[in-house]
């Protein structure tokens, strides 16, 4: 057994300082702490626990945008139908610290004339 | 293996534990119950393989924390399947859930094999061995805490 030792002790080691350098998805920690405003074409949604995820065309630049888990789009009157591939979106939230990865947490979101408000008390 | 993957995501109960609110809430909780019983279990049990606490007796140290711990890693595997299941081609392609699947894995078959040769409470290995059993057990079972905590910190 002492063999698989090393290099499993090696691999959490890696594991864990790649991670210090990634970034999260839950929570603000990898966020700017300011809000973009992201406007663009859903490519693909893939909505549910624990939080959605749209890929959103702007412009041909491919972005990440994530949304609320199913409650909290309920709350902000989202129907299942309303995000889905070629709605054109405008995301109102934070993006990533390291501006590279494209991916933005949602506060606000409009579609058409709407707006959907997922943080009530961030702006 | 993809398909295959994306077909789980698709059954009829694991969708509807994807959209809902409190079911996944209390599956979720019970994986962190499940984790606690798991670790909480394993982490006292190994310091005492480990030479810990040596006026103690090892074997009922090891007829309670075996079964909480045991208790915990079924628990664990059921609540993480379903877990998995609601976004599984997701959590697949993940390094971090990969090393923890590794991790599990490995310590699974380290605790059957460990006791298939010297029962639950290790009597009969020499020192050195259950040292080097209970570090496994620390490195297998915290590792797979971790990674488990990291799925949410890094991309697939």
């Amino acid at each position: 057994m002492r063999h698989v030792m090393k290099p499993l002790i090696a691999a959490v080691i890696v594991l864990a300082c790649g991670a210090g350098a990634a970034f999260a998805h839950h929570g603000w920690s990898w966020t700017t702490g300011g809000n973009i405003e992201l406007i663009g074409i859903i490519k693909s949604a893939k909505l549910g626990n624990p939080h959605g995820v749209l890929k959103i065309d702007a412009e041909g630049e491919i972005w990440t945008a994530e949304v609320g888990q199913p409650w909290r789009n309920e709350r902000a009157g989202l129907k299942p139908g309303d995000m889905v591939p070629g709605v054109e979106i405008k995301i109102v939230g934070e993006p990533s610290a390291d501006i590279k990865n494209k991916r933005v947490k949602a506060e606000r979101i409009y579609i058409g004339k709407r707006e959907y408000i997922l943080y009530p008390n961030r702006d | 293996m993809e398909s295959l993957l994306q077909s789980l995501e698709t059954l009829a109960p694991i969708a509807a534990l994807r959209f809902s609110r409190w079911a996944y809430a209390v599956v979720n909780t019970g994986h962190v119950f499940a984790i606690a019983l798991l670790v909480g279990g394993t982490v006292p049990l190994s310091l005492r393989l480990f030479g810990f606490w040596p006026d103690v007796a090892r074997a009922g140290v090891a007829r309670i924390l075996a079964l909480t711990s045991g208790t915990g890693l079924v628990l664990a595997l059921a609540t993480g399947s379903l877990l998995f299941a609601t976004r599984a081609s997701e959590y697949a392609a993940n390094p971090a859930f990969q090393i923890k699947l590794v991790l599990v894995t490995a310590g699974v078959v380290s605790v059957i094999a460990a006791n298939r040769r010297h029962g639950l409470a290790q009597e009969g290995t020499s020192p050195s061995a259950a040292r080097r059993a209970a570090v496994l057990s620390l490195i297998f079972w915290i590792g797979a805490l971790v990674c488990g905590r990291l799925i949410a910190f890094v991309q697939g």
